[in-house]
């Protein structure tokens, strides 16, 4: 038994669980095609459906993206700020990441609810619309990066989705009361 | 398909290989029906409309306009409630217009905060010079008013000047005064300083009056600092009284009597110097005691309120008097200083307690100052006091057979 095996706590994800990429990727770099990134979340996705059904392969994922998001926003943004501000450093921070170009439409300041669009979107951008949800992954991600933010917990839906050419999906966030 | 409220295409009517196809164009005509709806909203500018379903790619571009037009209109709020952090991308020219815009509405209103810091500052800097002013103006007793040197108008006053005033009826003679004050004030001066009494009915108030020439508000202006000096004019008469006058019998002393024969020769006034000394005070002093001194010379201090209308008499010290007069010449002082005398001499006067009796009298010499009077002051006193001593020398006879009791 290998005794100095560090032990990577891969049952409980954290920020160091992504390694250092810069040192590890020196010739390669930190960057790498969007191709790749849907390689893996899709086949995984096709993978978990075969395995536990579809409904509870989206719910896995949407689960993955909520863990996501949380890590996101805690490691990357200013949680300190005002809403204003927090909501600008996150388009910038969606755009620098080549996430997707996020867009408030409109924001409940009472109830916190808020609808939004996200455009160019790294999961699903150039997919095929169709009558189904495919962006349970951006449904988490956004519920996790607002739950970060503001402790509360949002249900967020994808209620349309349009594409031609560029794909844009818009999302409502709702607190869950 | 141009008319897609009215066309109407009965699929089922349709040979069976055209029915596929005809429940395509049906599906198209709605498609273009939702799309045209949506145009319209847009065109009216309704974004919370009826969006077009997932189906339709034919409305995705102008989905893609409704959705920045419901960004725009989120970040124009958002404008509008000061965040400035707000940019628009991937809206060609308008992009540009509108980041001006806000870019523009930063800068101004970044520099209209500056402003208003600077003007809050200046606000506070002006309530404290004012609340200081304030605190100054109504501590300070005396009564300050600004007043219009062309209108006579009250601009600023710290507080009512019936504070002041014992009587109202004296408002009106202040104000006369301090006018007529103000009119002749040389705009130039920086202060003129006036003092001035005004008389009630039954008392009379002493006031100081600093006047400062200002400009205020666009006006020549006086601003006018009044105290009441009553009770300090009240002193200084008490004071003078005591400075001039002779303590034991209120007759004036003898600074005050050569401060006025010197006034009097250097005016050229045609007048009187009587010298007067009391008869045998020494002897009354030692035989009855200094208090019975002091009563003799007393009662020749009254006795000579007799002498004139207004005698100015002075008590030079011990027993020694003189009277400054031009009431009259020296024949008829002589006359009236005789007249007194015997009027005395013909008294008998007790000691304290009644046991003995005793004269009292006195010896003048009457010396008269003409207008052209070049005679030094000393001469004219040695001159008189020769004359007393004369006088005295005459009399001594008859006043020792008098006295002795």
């Amino acid at each position: 038994m290998n005794v100095f095996k560090k032990d990577l706590g891969v049952h409980n994800f954290t920020w160091a669980n992504l390694g250092d990429i810069k040192e590890g990727r020196g010739d390669l770099g930190v960057d790498m095609p969007v191709l790749v990134y849907r390689l893996m979340q899709y086949t995984m996705l096709d993978v978990l459906t075969k395995a536990h059904g579809e409904e509870a392969a989206n719910d896995y994922f949407r689960a993955a993206g909520h863990l996501a998001g949380r890590e996101f926003a805690t490691h990357v943004l200013d949680l300190t700020v005002g809403f204003n501000e927090f909501i600008a450093n996150l388009q910038k921070a969606l755009r620098d990441f080549k996430i997707g170009i996020l867009r408030i439409e409109q924001v409940d300041p009472d109830t916190g609810d808020l609808v939004l669009t996200v455009a160019q979107d790294l999961d699903c951008s150039g997919l095929p619309v169709t009558d189904e949800t495919v962006c349970n992954y951006d449904e988490g991600f956004i519920a996790g990066i607002l739950f970060a933010y503001s402790g509360k917990n949002y249900n967020v839906k994808e209620i349309d989705c349009w594409a031609n050419g560029d794909r844009v999906c818009r999302f409502t966030g709702t607190v869950e009361s | 398909m141009y008319s897609p409220n009215s066309a109407h295409l009965d699929v089922e009517s349709l040979p069976e290989d055209f029915q596929k196809l005809g429940a395509g164009l049906v599906f198209f005509s709605d498609l273009l029906k939702e799309l045209r709806d949506f145009e319209k909203d847009l065109a009216r500018g309704e974004l919370s409309g009826k969006m077009p379903g997932r189906d339709n790619e034919l409305a995705a571009r102008l989905k893609d306009l409704h959705a920045s037009l419901k960004h725009l209109t989120w970040q124009t709020k958002q404008v509008a409630s000061g965040d400035y952090s707000q940019r628009v991308e991937f809206m060609g020219e308008f992009s540009d217009a509108f980041n001006e815009m806000v870019a523009q509405l930063n800068s101004r209103t970044k520099a209209l905060n500056d402003e208003l810091k600077v003007v809050q500052a200046q606000a506070i800097d002006l309530a404290r010079s004012n609340s200081l002013f304030e605190s100054i103006s109504s501590n300070i007793t005396e009564w300050i008013v600004m007043i219009d040197r062309e209108t006579g108008e009250h601009i600023f006053s710290n507080h009512p000047i019936k504070n002041d005033l014992n009587n109202e009826i004296l408002e009106e003679q202040l104000f006369d005064i301090l006018f007529s004050y103000i009119k002749d004030i040389d705009p130039s001066a920086s202060t003129v300083t006036k003092q001035f009494p005004l008389v009630g009915d039954t008392e009379i108030q002493y006031f100081s009056a600093m006047l400062y020439p200002v400009h205020w508000r666009e006006k020549d202006a006086v601003a006018v600092v009044l105290t009441d000096i009553t009770k300090e004019k009240e002193v200084l008469k008490e004071l003078e009284h005591i400075a001039y006058h002779d303590t034991l019998t209120g007759a004036y002393n003898r600074h005050y009597g050569m401060k006025l024969l010197s006034d009097w020769i250097e005016k050229n006034l045609h007048f009187v110097i009587c010298f007067l000394d009391l008869d045998r005070l020494k002897y009354v002093n030692d035989a009855f005691g200094h208090n019975e001194g002091d009563n003799y010379i007393v009662s020749v201090s009254r006795i000579l309120t007799r002498f004139s209308r207004n005698p100015y008499i002075c008590r030079l010290g011990g027993d020694e008097f003189m009277i400054l007069t031009s009431d009259c010449n020296q024949a008829e002082a002589e006359e009236k200083l005789e007249r007194l005398r015997e009027e005395m001499v013909a008294k008998e006067y007790a000691n304290e307690d009644g046991s003995v009796t005793y004269k009292r009298s006195f010896s003048y010499g009457v010396v008269e100052v003409s207008g052209g009077n070049k005679i030094p002051t000393a001469e004219l006193l040695s001159v008189a006091d020769e004359k007393m001593y004369e006088y005295k020398k005459a009399h001594k006879a008859e006043r020792n057979s008098k006295a002795k009791p």
